[in-house]
């Protein structure tokens, strides 16, 4: 029997393609994304090996605050270079800098970008423990030098001798370009910048007098790297608060960190990518529900010369076996393609990984494969038990019209699995595990499938009205043959459906989100002007430089507002940091209880839920440790709703703090009698000429803070494509078995009359009202968890919602589109219906 | 050997019309060298063996199937001389058909089917001229029926309803009684043989049947792709006799 079905399968070619088809897609995403973070994570391992390659120890602080996003660790001071160098075993250390610099272009606009990879400022040694080998020119020294990484010479056109504006913590400079360097072997590690600094220099432009992040130390042989750690830690003053770490350690970590932050990345990308899988699954699960229904006749002939139930079945999910063994080994081959145009991709909008060779794990090959022809062999049970069923004397019927027995069972048990995956949904909005999201999502969906046979007939006939009116009897035929088959209709449809569904509601969550933040910032930023950088906590706008806005002339009054990782209580947020002395009419707190005024250094403010959630009233204390270690108790001066953050402090608080504080926006209010013109001009003297941030006027500020959403939404609409191509591949496979099994109906209509034109006609508009069933349904399930998200997750309730309007409206004529190109080819076949033979083939 | 009546009463003819499939060794003729003609108003039938060349002949004259060489006309339009647009609109205005089995589209309901060639074409029929072939085929009370929901019978119908629908040059019957019963088939001999007399059409019926066969004014005899000969006024017994006598 085994040979028989492989002999089947092979001789069925087109099938064969057709079902591959659809794993191929599936399974060559998961591979691509698969192949492309184990390449990076393999890239990373030998940077890093390679960068700390001479490094035998490293010392840093043992203060740190882990935001969740990366850790930041306290400075140390430079005494301690010498303390190091004094230890026996040391040939040679040097400190080290990974803080805030941006290098502003020939042009007048900073290098590197504000979403993108870091800007860091560094220190360049000649020492062998040095991380950067000097490639042309010489290390910069005193106050007025410059060196930058290779990358950034080469994107800036910078060559030795220019002159370089950087902007960093306390300000920006001009400086001298004396050198171009590599990290490590290459121009740049991952995209980022890199102006480098003689020690003293780097140290009292990019972070404090005095202090750098850390030192690395190079042994000269007599002791093993874990024996030199020791023997420097104990040289170092319990005071000093400092740790040696062995290179090894260092190196382990720092790659770790990345992991840490590129598994978000991967993660993503694997959710998409099982996404696009489980949409491939149900064009998979279509294919073989058609064919066992084709060869209806092949298996009554089967039962009726004796082959068993069990046999009929099983001979079906051989051909499944075969189709996903192949199907998989091609989509894991495409896959490697698929990772390079990621790669590429990426390094197009400006996220330059570095990805050397290819790194294909052999695990990946067979668990993809595995995933591939298991869900493959999953996908076609039903189909093989139905056509087990067909009893031997199964009649030479002519292609019936299809019906859907128990629409109202279906119908309640959709509902039923709905309202569980709502369930798990909303636990999982409230904190519940990430597996029940999925269980959740995946019950959501399983409703609307069990649902979607008993509503496609109705629905597809309503859609279908407008094309019957204006298309005359070929519209009405189209019509028909979109509700003939609901099953089918409703299969065909899912991927559709799941699609726009998702895409409805991302869009939906994005426009509401977006809605959020023009109402916060509406209701907080009073002024005419705002100065902004995007810096996700990572350097930002120079306090130096909000002073220097507020004292001119043209300007009444400027305030700077900053993010900051610190401990707050058993927390480790980004908290908000204000200048209370000057924010009044320009940045308004929401207040609750209390005022933003008169903010001491020995006092914060909370906002309202959380101080709730922490028991904290006004009058409370709260425990505060900012990055440098220094601790403090603040008192709860008051509480507020609707701002970025969940605790506010003055910025006095950072006075004598090693903590880089930058202001992420300044906020600046017109003098009276000065025109809009004049103030911007003035204030780009100081912001737009050193190339510091974005000068905008309020309206355009608030838009442009809100349009931010706009960037996920792009790259969550980009990684949807692909389960779009795959929804569209799984209407081309469809519409081509039904032409097929249709020969001879469309044989009939071309002997009475119809011309070519009208049977592409007719397999079109089928397409397309099938496509916009599953749109239509899909927008519907989009907007309902739309709702149910922005509900659950905002205090605001219903009216937080925002329905996409003009995104809704896209979705639908992009759904057209899909069914009129996903017909192109099945109508062609269609046109090419050989009528005698068609008519013959009674 | 065939007497041609005077192009203008002729409905549709074949011209030294041949057929070959295959080449060399495998070649078949299945119409070789073939001239006939049909007269207008006249119900003809096409008689022969299993590949006698009946069933190609009647798809070249219908614009079904293109000749090897020869010329088939519809009326006084060469066919060879049409595009396939072209032959598609000849035979939604010109040409009616009814075949064995499968002759309705299942989506649409027995008045849909009638008119199907006439929607094609966004032209409107003549109401009046539909009501009287639908009066004909006496089946006005199951017009919104599906096929599914008819007897074979009334599937032919509405099979020969649709043919007539667009008042056409020429009906083509292939075996149209082949999958009914006896009393389904005289039923829809007998709508053919009043859409002759009654009505003025023109139908050529591709038949094996000898009873069948008898109900047209005239036979025309293949055997091996040629013309074996013709009758005309045939009845049952001089058909099976003069079958009897063909082979030899």
């Amino acid at each position: 029997m085994f040979r028989l079905s492989l002999k089947m399968t092979l001789a069925r070619k087109g099938r064969l393609l057709l079902t591959s088809l659809a794993i191929i897609l599936g399974t060559s995403f998961l591979s691509g994304t698969t192949i492309f973070s184990d390449t990076i994570n393999s890239t990373f391992d030998r940077l890093f090996t390679d960068v700390f390659r001479d490094v035998d120890a490293y010392v840093r602080s043992t203060d740190s605050v882990d935001t969740g996003f990366g850790e930041q660790r306290a400075p140390s001071p430079i005494e301690a270079l010498d303390i190091i160098l004094g230890v026996d075993g040391v040939s040679a250390a040097v400190g080290d800098m990974q803080s805030y610099a941006r290098v502003v272009g020939k042009d007048g606009e900073p290098l590197g970008e504000d979403q993108g990879p870091p800007t860091f400022g560094g220190i360049a040694s000649e020492s062998v423990a040095g991380l950067w080998n000097v490639d042309s020119g010489r290390l910069p020294v005193g106050s007025g030098e410059v060196m930058l990484d290779r990358a950034t010479a080469e994107a800036g056109k910078f060559v030795v001798g220019d002159k370089v504006r950087v902007n960093a913590l306390s300000g920006s400079r001009e400086f001298t370009l004396v050198g171009v360097a590599n990290y490590g072997d290459i121009s740049s590690p991952g995209g980022a910048t890199f102006a480098l600094f003689d020690q003293p220099t780097a140290s009292e432009f990019l972070l404090k007098p005095g202090f750098v992040d850390a030192f690395l130390v190079q042994g000269d042989g007599t002791l093993s790297d874990e024996e030199l750690a020791e023997a420097i830690d104990a040289a170092l003053p319990k005071s000093a608060k400092l740790e040696t770490l062995t290179g090894a350690e260092i190196t382990e970590e720092t790659t770790s960190q990345i992991k840490t932050v590129l598994g978000f990345f991967t993660a993503f990308l694997t959710a998409f990518s099982f996404i696009a899988l489980g949409i491939g699954c149900f064009v998979i699960y279509n294919v073989f529900s058609i064919t066992a229904a084709q060869r209806q006749r092949e298996s009554a002939l089967l039962r009726a010369i004796g082959a068993s139930r069990r046999q009929v079945t099983i001979s079906l999910l051989v051909e499944a076996l075969i189709v996903g063994l192949l199907g998989s080994i091609i989509g894991f081959v495409s896959g490697i393609g698929l990772s390079r145009l990621l790669s590429a991709l990426l390094n197009a909008v400006g996220l330059e990984i570095p990805t050397t060779g290819l790194t294909i794990a052999t695990n990946a090959v067979t668990r993809i494969v595995l995933i591939g022809t298991i869900i493959t062999v999953l996908s076609a049970i039903l189909p093989a038990l139905r056509s087990g069923r067909v009893p031997p004397l199964a009649a030479m019927r002519d292609t019936a019209l299809d019906t859907v027995p128990k629409l109202g069972r279906r119908i309640v048990v959709g509902l039923i699995l709905i309202a569980l995956g709502a369930i798990g949904l909303l636990a999982a909005l409230n904190g519940a595990r990430v597996a029940i999201l999925g269980l959740g999502v995946l019950g959501v969906f399983a409703g609307v499938l069990v649902i979607g046979p008993a509503i496609s007939k109705p629905v597809a006939m309503l859609l279908g009205k407008p094309v019957a009116g204006l298309r005359g009897v070929t519209g009405s035929m189209s019509r028909q043959n979109a509700a003939r088959n609901p099953k089918r209709t409703a299969r065909t449809a899912a991927p559709v459906l799941i699609g726009v569904a998702l895409v409805t509601a991302f869009t939906a969550l994005a426009a509401s989100v977006k809605n959020e933040i023009r109402e916060t910032i509406g209701a907080s930023f009073r002024g005419d002007f705002a100065l902004s950088v995007n810096s996700r906590g990572f350097g930002g706008i120079p306090t130096s430089v909000t002073d220097k806005i507020k004292d001119l002339p043209e300007v009444d009054q400027a305030t700077g507002v900053g993010f900051i990782a610190a401990k707050v209580g058993d927390e480790s947020p980004f908290i908000l940091v204000f200048d209370p002395k000057t924010a009044g009419g320009l940045y308004e707190f929401e207040m609750i209880e209390g005022a933003q005024t008169d903010l001491g250094d020995d006092e914060i403010l909370v906002e309202t839920d959380k101080a709730i959630e922490k028991n904290l009233v006004v009058g409370s204390s709260v425990q505060i440790t900012l990055i440098d270690g220094s601790s403090k108790q603040l008192k709860v001066a008051g509480t507020y709703k609707n701002a970025y953050g969940n605790y506010a402090v003055s910025r006095e608080l950072f006075a004598d703090s090693t903590s880089p504080l930058f202001d992420s926006f300044v906020y600046i209010r017109v003098a009276s009698g000065v025109d809009d013109d004049a103030a911007q001009k003035a204030i780009s003297t100081v912001s737009s000429d050193l190339g510091i941030g974005t000068l905008e006027s309020r309206d355009a500020y608030i838009d442009s803070q809100a349009a931010q959403v706009d960037q996920f939404l792009a790259l969550i609409y980009g990684l949807l494509f692909l389960s779009v191509i795959i929804a569209i591949v799984g209407i081309i496979i469809t519409l081509l078995l039904s032409v097929f099994e249709r020969k001879r109906e469309i044989g009939l209509l071309r002997a009475v009359g119809m011309t070519r034109s009208q049977v592409r006609m007719m397999v079109r508009w089928e397409s397309v009202i099938t496509s916009l069933f599953g749109a239509v349904t899909g927008v519907v399930l989009g907007i309902l968890t739309g709702i149910v998200i922005v509900v659950s997750l905002n205090d605001a309730g219903f009216s937080a919602f925002t329905l996409p309007i003009a995104n809704t409206v896209t979705i639908l004529i992009g759904a057209f589109i899909i069914g009129v190109v996903a017909a192109v080819f099945p109508a062609w076949r269609a046109t090419r219906t050989e009528i005698i033979s068609a008519i013959a083939s009674a | 050997m065939n007497q041609v009546p005077e192009s203008k009463n002729v409905a549709a003819r074949a011209e030294s019309a041949s057929k070959i499939y295959g080449s060399g060794e495998n070649e078949v003729r299945a119409l070789d060298n073939v001239t006939v003609s049909f007269e207008r108003g006249k119900f003809s039938a096409i008689m022969g063996p299993s590949g006698s060349g009946k069933s190609t002949l009647m798809h070249s004259l219908a614009g079904l199937d293109a000749l090897t060489s020869g010329k088939v006309f519809i009326g006084d339009v060469d066919l060879s001389t049409l595009n396939d647009k072209e032959i598609t609109k000849l035979r939604r205005e010109k040409v009616g058909f009814v075949f064995q089995s499968f002759n309705l589209i299942p989506t649409l309901d027995a008045y849909e089917n009638i008119t199907l060639p006439l929607s094609l074409g966004k032209r409107g029929g003549d109401e009046a001229w539909i009501t009287k072939v639908i009066d004909t085929i006496s089946l006005a009370d199951r017009l919104e029926h599906r096929p599914s929901e008819l007897s074979g019978g009334q599937q032919q119908r509405v099979a020969v309803a649709r043919a007539l629908a667009t008042r056409p040059e020429i009906i083509f019957a292939d075996e149209p009684t082949g999958n009914l019963d006896s009393k389904s088939g005289t039923d829809i001999l007998t709508f053919m043989r009043r859409a002759v007399t009654e009505l003025g059409q023109t139908i050529v019926m591709v038949t094996h049947d000898a009873v069948s066969a008898s109900y047209a004014d005239r036979i025309v005899f293949l055997s091996d792709g040629h013309v074996a000969g013709e009758m005309s006024n045939p009845s049952p017994e001089k058909v099976l006799e003069y079958l009897k006598h063909l082979g030899d």
